[in-house]
C-alpha cells in the first residue's frame, strides 16, 4: 500500500498521467463539439486511427514531422467530412455511418500498411518522425513541478490549451453559440435563420481536427510508429469522458484525466502484482455510474423547471 | 354509432388492400435490388482499389469468391462463422427494430461464454442436460447484461451507445482477469481453461457426414430455431408490434398507449439473451474451452448482418451466410493472392455507408415511381 501511494504521488507518475491523457483529451474535446452541435460523432476512433496512420506514413516518406502532422490532420478532417456528407447530405443514420467509418479505418489502415511495408503489425521497422518534446526554460528547473510541466510532447500542451480554446469557442463566439443552439433545438435554430447544415458541418470538421491531433500524438509522440488498431478504444473512452464530464470542456478534461490516471495506475500497479485488469476497469465502471448520476441530475432539473413553469402559469 | 362514420362512395376495401400489398411488395423488391446493387458496387470499388495498388484483382477475387468452397474444411469454417454471425445479427435486430443502438453484443457474448463454460466444466451432468443447462444459464445472464443498459436508456435516458460500450470493456477485462487467475489450471503452459465435459460438447458435423468440416457443429440448429422465433416475436406478437411501432415513431407509440419504457428495456434484454447463444456456440461448439479473446472482433459484425437484412429476421440467414463467406474468403485471398484480408472490411464499410444513405434509396424509389407513372 505504502509502495502504491509512493508511486501515485511521484512527479514521474503525474507526468505519465498527462502523457496518457493526451490521446483521450483531444478526441474528447472534438467529440464534445460534435455532441453539442447535435451530431454525436462515434467515429472518433476511426478518425484517430486514420490520422495516426497517415501521419506516420507521410513522415516516413518526407522525413518531416510537420508534413506528417499536416497529412494526419488533413486525413482526419477528410474522414469527418465524409461522415458529415453521408449524414447531412445523403441522410444516412449518423451512428451507422460512423460505425462504417470505424470499420473502414481499421481495415483500410492495415491494408495500406501491409501494402507499403509487407508487415501487418506495424511500421516500426521504418524510421518515422516524432513531434518535438518541449523543454520550458526556468519552469523545468523548479523541483516537483518542473518534471511534470516541462518536457512533454508538443501535442500534450496543445491538448490542454485546446480545453481553453474550445471553451472560448463554444461559449464566447458567435459560431459556437449558434452551434450549441443547433444542438439544443434544430428547428428553433433554423427558424431564427441559423444555417443548420453549415453549423453541423463545422461541428463535425472540428471534431475531426481534434481527434486527428489525438491520433497523430499516438503514433508520432507517445510512440514512434503506427501499429494496427493502436487507438485501442481510446475514441470510445473519449466519448465516455464527454458524458462523465457533464458535456462541458472543463468537465471533459477532468474526466479525461481520471481515465488517464487509471490507465497510468494500471501500468504501475501491474508492477506491484495487483491484477491490472481490475484497475483498468475503474474508469469504465465510473462512467457507467456517472451516466446514471448525470441522467438523474438532468431529470431533477427538468422537474424543477416544470414546477417553476407551473408556478409562473398559476400567477 | 356506426351511422356517424363517414363513408366514401368510391372506397373499395378489397381493391385498396390489394393496392397497399402491391405497393409493399414493390418496396421490398426495390430494397432487395438496392442491397444487391450496393454489394455489387462495393465489390467493384474493392476491385478498383486492388487494380490501383497494383495487385492482380482477378486472381484475388477468384480466391475470395471461390475460396470457402474450395476445400471442405474451409466450408466448415464458413458454416461455423455464419452460425455465429446469424445469431449475432438476430440479436442486434431486435433493439435496432426499436431504433435502439445497443452495441452490447460483444460483452454479452463474453459473459455468456464464461457462464456456459463454468457450468459445462464444473457441474457434472447427463447428456442433453449438459447442453441445455449451460445454454439456459448463459441466456439468463445475457438477458440481465442486456437489461442493464436497457433500463438505463428507458428510464434514465442514458446514452445507450456509451453505456453498452463501457459495459463491454468491463466484461472483457473481467473475462481476461478470471481466465488468467481462476479458469486457467495451475501449472498450465498456455492461457486457457480446461476442456468442457464431453457431454456438453455440441456434436460436430465431421463424424456425422464423414467429410472434414472442421469445427462446424449442431449449433446451426440453434440459429435456425432463432430465425423462426425472432420472426414470430417481431411479426406475430403484441411485443413485436410494440417494438416496430416504437421504431417507426416513439412519440406516436407512447400516445397510442404503449408502455415504451418497458418495451425498450425488454428489447435490449432479449437481444442480450440471443447474443448469449452466440457465446454458447463459441464455447460448447467451436473451442470447447475458454481461450483468450474468444469473441474478439465480433462486436460490430452482427450489426452489418442485421443492417444488410434491414433487420428482417428471415433475411438475416442470407446476409449472415453472405457476409461470413466474404470473411472466410478474405482470409483465403490473403494466403493465395497476398492481398490483405482487410480489403473485405473496406468493402464492408462501403456497403454500410451506401445502404444507410437514405437519399440514394429514396432516389431509386422516386425514379421507379416516375417511370411507372410515365
Amino acid at each position: 500500500m505504502e509502495q502504491a501511494l509512493q508511486v501515485i504521488f511521484s512527479a514521474t507518475f503525474i507526468a505519465a498521467v498527462l502523457r496518457v491523457t493526451t490521446p483521450i483529451l483531444l478526441p474528447a474535446l472534438g467529440g464534445l463539439i460534435a455532441e453539442l452541435g447535435g451530431v454525436a460523432n462515434i467515429a472518433l476512433e476511426g478518425i484517430m486511427l486514420t490520422a495516426a496512420c497517415a501521419g506516420v506514413l507521410i513522415s516516413i516518406a518526407t522525413q518531416s514531422e510537420w508534413l506528417g502532422l499536416l497529412a494526419g490532420v488533413a486525413m482526419g478532417v477528410l474522414m469527418a467530412l465524409v461522415l458529415a456528407f453521408f449524414h447531412l447530405n445523403l441522410k444516412a443514420d449518423i451512428i451507422l455511418a460512423a460505425i462504417a467509418i470505424n470499420i473502414l479505418a481499421s481495415g483500410g489502415t492495415i491494408f495500406v500498411v501491409f501494402l507499403l511495408t509487407g508487415d501487418k503489425g506495424s511500421t516500426s521497422a521504418l524510421v518515422s518522425k516524432q513531434m518535438p518534446f518541449v523543454e520550458i526554460p526556468i519552469i523545468k528547473d523548479i523541483p516537483l513541478i518542473g518534471p511534470i510541466v516541462s518536457g512533454q510532447n508538443l501535442l500534450t500542451y496543445v491538448a490542454f490549451i485546446a480545453v481553453a480554446l474550445v471553451s472560448v469557442f463554444l461559449y464566447r463566439t458567435r459560431a459556437g453559440i449558434h452551434l450549441r443552439a443547433v444542438g439544443e433545438n434544430l428547428e428553433a435554430a433554423r427558424s431564427v435563420g441559423i444555417n443548420v447544415r453549415a453549423q453541423q458541418y463545422l461541428a463535425l470538421a472540428l471534431s475531426g481536427l481534434l481527434a486527428a491531433l489525438g491520433g497523430v500524438y499516438l503514433s508520432m509522440g507517445y510512440v514512434k510508429f503506427f501499429a494496427r488498431d493502436m487507438t485501442a478504444g481510446r475514441g470510445f473512452i473519449a466519448l465516455a469522458a464527454i458524458f462523465l464530464g457533464g458535456k462541458t470542456p472543463l468537465g471533459t478534461m477532468i474526466a479525461a484525466l481520471v481515465f488517464g490516471a487509471a490507465e497510468a495506475l494500471s501500468v504501475q500497479l501491474g508492477n506491484l502484482r495487483v491484477p491490472n485488469q481490475l484497475v483498468q476497469m475503474i474508469p469504465y465502471v465510473a462512467t457507467l455510474v456517472a451516466l446514471v448520476v448525470y441522467a438523474l441530475v438532468q431529470r431533477q432539473r427538468a422537474i424543477a423547471r416544470q414546477r417553476k413553469f407551473r408556478q409562473t402559469q398559476a400567477v | 354509432m356506426q351511422a356517424t362514420l363517414p363513408t366514401t362512395p368510391s372506397f373499395d376495401r378489397a381493391a385498396e388492400r390489394a393496392r397497399v400489398q402491391q405497393e409493399r411488395r414493390r418496396s421490398a423488391m426495390i430494397d432487395v435490388f438496392v442491397t444487391l446493387g450496393t454489394i455489387a458496387l462495393a465489390l467493384l470499388i474493392g476491385f478498383l482499389v486492388m487494380l490501383i495498388v497494383g495487385k492482380d484483382p482477378i486472381l484475388a477475387y477468384a480466391s475470395l469468391l471461390s475460396g470457402p468452397l474450395s476445400r471442405s474444411i474451409r466450408t466448415g469454417r464458413w458454416i461455423e462463422d455464419a452460425t455465429t454471425l446469424i445469431i449475432l445479427g438476430l440479436s442486434v435486430s431486435i433493439p435496432f427494430r426499436a431504433r435502439q443502438f445497443s452495441l452490447g453484443a460483444q460483452g454479452q457474448m463474453f459473459m455468456a461464454a464464461m457462464v456456459a463454460a463454468v457450468v459445462a466444466i464444473y457441474l457434472p451432468m447427463p447428456p442433453v442436460v449438459a447442453v441445455l443447462l449451460p445454454l439456459v444459464a448463459a441466456m439468463i445472464v445475457g438477458f440481465l447484461v442486456g437489461l442493464l443498459p436497457g433500463l438505463m436508456k428507458a428510464y434514465l435516458n442514458a446514452n445507450e451507445i456509451v453505456s453498452t460500450l463501457m459495459l463491454n470493456a468491463v466484461i472483457v477485462l473481467l473475462y481476461d482477469f478470471l481466465l488468467t487467475n481462476v479458469f486457467t489450471p495451475p501449472g498450465s503452459q498456455s492461457l486457457r481453461s480446461e476442456l468442457i465435459q464431453p457431454n456438453s460438447m455440441l456434436l460436430r458435423f465431421t463424424p456425422l457426414v464423414g467429410v472434414n468440416l472442421g469445427r462446424a457443429n449442431l449449433a446451426v440448429l440453434f440459429a435456425a430455431i432463432l430465425v423462426f422465433a425472432v420472426w414470430v416475436l417481431l411479426n406475430r406478437t403484441p411485443f413485436g408490434y410494440e417494438i416496430r411501432t416504437i421504431g417507426a415513431n416513439e412519440k406516436f407509440a407512447r400516445y397510442g398507449g404503449i408502455n415504451t419504457r418497458r418495451t425498450i428495456a425488454w428489447s435490449f434484454a432479449i437481444g442480450g439473451a440471443i447474443a448469449a447463444v452466440a457465446g454458447v456456440h463459441l464455447v460448447l461448439g467451436v473451442h470447447q474451452r475458454l481461450i483468450p479473446g474468444i469473441a474478439a472482433g465480433l462486436g460490430f459484425e452482427g450489426i452489418v448482418v442485421a443492417l444488410l437484412a434491414r433487420n428482417n429476421p428471415l433475411l438475416i440467414p442470407v446476409t449472415g451466410l453472405f457476409y461470413s463467406y466474404l470473411r472466410v474468403g478474405g482470409d483465403i485471398m490473403e494466403q493465395e493472392a497476398a492481398v490483405g484480408a482487410e480489403i473485405v472490411q473496406v468493402i464492408q464499410a462501403v456497403i454500410i455507408l451506401l445502404l444507410t444513405a437514405q437519399v440514394l434509396v429514396d432516389y431509386v424509389k422516386a425514379r421507379n415511381q416516375r417511370v411507372r407513372e410515365a
